[in-house]
């Protein structure tokens, strides 16, 4: 039901570093060596982020974590200062 | 007896079950004794435990700062026994971690954690906060990659690690430690262990109850936590206590289920949550008076006795001033100095799944401290720090079996010991196992009926066409808790809430696609264990114990500490369930 995990393959390197750390164990490596990860069983992510803090290629964006709708924040916004 | 299982068998002298925060110091301390030591972890010790991605804050005892205060040891430890557990504590080993919590830190800046920072005002360099006491006592630190370089110092010291093994069972003999079996959750093979010590360090339970979100993955703590420590010693009638007292959900960012892992529930300095009318319900917190350190000495019993009168250091009832019509409520970080907000941030940023949602915030949401408010929403229910429930563990950390320990949160009697608890306890209870185990000469025998029995329930779950998949069952048992173990208890519905939970029982029948799937139906079998515990703990305890338990019987609605003063502790024998009181000294 959910897309939590967002690989963006021109980036990711394929390492399975996050299919090595996945808390859940919810990530299967790509059976195309270099390829990113599959999300085997999306609808059980723990959100902890496991996966991200340990990616090698985080900063250039190899991975994004989204959170569902329910899960997403309530915000007041302020005015900016 | 299915062919098709593997078994694959493991000798070893130190047994560490669950590689979090209390098996991984567990499993360092105990190879300074020259004993071959190996953790089973479920998923991998790079990850996993409550403090999986991090965490930032732990109290302790810190003699060069709390002397010159003139808050002593004894302090700590009436502050923590009056304040946060209303007296309610096993005081010998809330004074273990008291003690020895310190050390622990500065072993931790050994195994490279940096604890220290040029710029802090704080003698040791260090960055102290208030948390639960009333003075400050918990260190801030960097520990978002804390289990990453704990991994790494376990390793560099020989102890072998094997992560993505789900232990199920655990045996022993004629009074002593045997072993435990496990099952490969990625590889569906079954692990037979040999030990002639065992450390049990598995952690809360979790997953007891519907999520709040509907998200299923969205617990405050780790989701992979469902109770299998005491799941496994209540199976093999070790006793378990203080299981009646899950609690109510607190209130924080609920929709994303975090603390934001900040003492005091909020985040300090600067923080503070308003309600409907913009006035403060938690005020602004502020850092301790550093510069004036030493040149008044604090009167203790006199501050614990404000805190006490006023209320202070307790959670607020969100859930009651929200049926006051006294919500919404939100976090609120505008008036919050630059430094004060670069701090929180960097705080937020090493506990849990803080510094992913601090990515969240900015570049998802374009959220801004100095600015925006966050919502502070309701949690779902867990068995949290406070009910301190778990194994019934001596001063020494030895369970009534000869060669199990406890350590961490898997043990009963500490209010939050948290991160403290898992340090101190994990470590003596390393040294004490290692210490065990060079004295037995031979392992016990493999436990062949046990190991043919968890093969055929396997196979059996893995070979079924018609079962029910995992997740139909652990709905049903989370809504049979949510409801006879709910804010109200009274027996007539604990009773209703037992006999629903043999049902639920008779008419499970697990399958599983695979050894990923098979894990999740351990789980719920743990899960389903845990439902009994909670259930039989609340029917026997004739008495209610609010604050901060918050525990309550319609039909025995007054504390009764001349009966109840004490621990229920639950054991099966014989397929009965034994009900016991252990007295609160």
């Amino acid at each position: 039901m959910f897309n939590p995990i967002i690989f963006n393959g021109d980036v990711c390197t394929g390492c399975n570093k996050c299919v090595d750390v996945c808390l859940m164990e919810i990530l299967e490596a790509n059976p195309e060596k270099g390829k990113p990860p599959i999300v085997k069983y999306p609808d059980e992510c723990a959100y902890d982020g496991a996966c991200w803090m340990q990616c090698p290629q985080r900063e250039q964006g190899a991975i994004k974590i989204v959170p569902p709708l329910p899960m997403r924040v309530s915000i007041l916004r302020g005015e900016q200062p | 007896m299915n062919p098709g299982i593997e078994v694959v068998q493991v000798d070893t002298d130190v047994l560490i079950i669950g590689g979090g925060l209390a098996g991984c110091m567990a499993a360092i301390k105990a190879s300074e004794y020259g004993v071959k030591v190996t953790i089973a972890e479920k998923a991998n010790t790079l990850s996993s435990g409550c403090a999986g991605t991090g965490v930032d804050h732990a109290w302790a005892y810190i003699p060069m700062i709390h002397e010159q205060m003139g808050w002593t040891l004894e302090d700590l430890i009436e502050d923590h026994t009056q304040l946060i557990a209303r007296g309610f504590i096993n005081k010998d080993l809330l004074r273990l971690v008291a003690r020895e919590n310190y050390d622990r830190m500065l072993d931790l800046e050994k195994f490279g954690i940096k604890i220290r920072y040029e710029d802090s005002k704080i003698p040791g360099k260090f960055r102290i906060v208030y948390q639960f006491h009333t003075m400050p006592s918990s260190f801030n630190f960097d520990g978002h990659d804390l289990k990453i370089k704990l991994t790494r110092e376990a390793k560099r010291r020989g102890v072998d690690i094997i992560n993505r093994v789900m232990i199920v069972a655990l045996l022993h003999a004629g009074g002593q430690v045997a072993g435990a079996l496990g099952v490969g959750t990625n590889n569906g093979k079954i692990y037979s262990f040999r030990a002639k010590a065992i450390v049990m360090s598995t952690g809360r339970a979790n997953r007891l109850t519907p999520n709040k979100t509907g998200i299923w993955g969205n617990h405050r703590i780790p989701v992979n936590e469902t109770g299998d420590g005491r799941a496994m010693a209540f199976r093999a009638g070790i006793p378990v206590i203080n299981m009646e007292f899950l609690s109510s959900g607190y209130y924080s960012i609920g929709n994303y289920e975090l603390n934001l892992g900040s003492p005091r529930n909020t985040v300090q300095p600067a923080a503070a949550v308003t309600g409907a009318t913009g006035e403060p319900i938690v005020p602004r917190t502020q850092f301790y008076d550093w510069p004036n350190l030493g040149k008044e000495k604090v009167d203790a019993t006199l501050n614990r006795q404000k805190m006490l009168s006023g209320g202070q250091n307790a959670r607020p009832h969100y859930a009651q001033l929200y049926r006051q019509g006294q919500g919404p409520f939100y976090l609120d970080l505008t008036g919050g100095t630059e430094e004060e907000i670069k701090y929180i941030e960097w705080s937020i940023g090493n506990e849990g799944k803080g510094s992913l949602f601090l990515d969240y915030l900015k570049n998802q949401e374009g959220f801004d401290f100095r600015r925006d408010k966050l919502e502070w929403l309701p949690n779902s229910r867990e068995m949290a720090g406070t009910a301190a429930s778990g194994l019934v563990v001596n001063n020494e950390l030895e369970t009534e079996v000869r060669g199990l320990f406890g350590a961490g949160d898997e043990i009963g009697g500490v209010p939050w010991t948290g991160a403290p608890g898992a340090f101190t306890m994990g470590w003596r209870a390393g040294e004490k196992a290692a210490k065990e185990a060079r004295t037995q000469q031979n392992h016990l025998p493999v436990d062949d009926e046990s190991l043919a029995a968890l093969r055929e329930h396997c196979s059996g779950i893995l070979n079924n066409r018609s079962g029910l998949h995992w997740r139909e069952v652990e709905i049903a048992a989370q809504n049979i808790v949510d409801y006879y173990a709910g804010e109200v208890r009274a027996e007539k519905t604990i009773q209703r809430g037992l006999e629903r939970l043999e049902d639920l029982k008779k008419n499970t029948s697990f399958k599983a696609e695979n050894p990923h799937e098979l894990m999740r139906c351990l789980e719920v079998q743990s899960i389903i264990d845990n439902a009994e515990m909670i259930l039989n703990a609340s029917l026997a305890r004739r008495e209610s114990r609010r604050a901060p338990f918050g525990f309550f019987r319609a039909d025995f609605p007054e504390q009764n500490d001349k009966e109840w003063l004490a621990f229920l502790a639950l054991k099966k024998k014989e397929g009965e369930i034994e009900i016991s009181r252990i007295p609160v000294r």
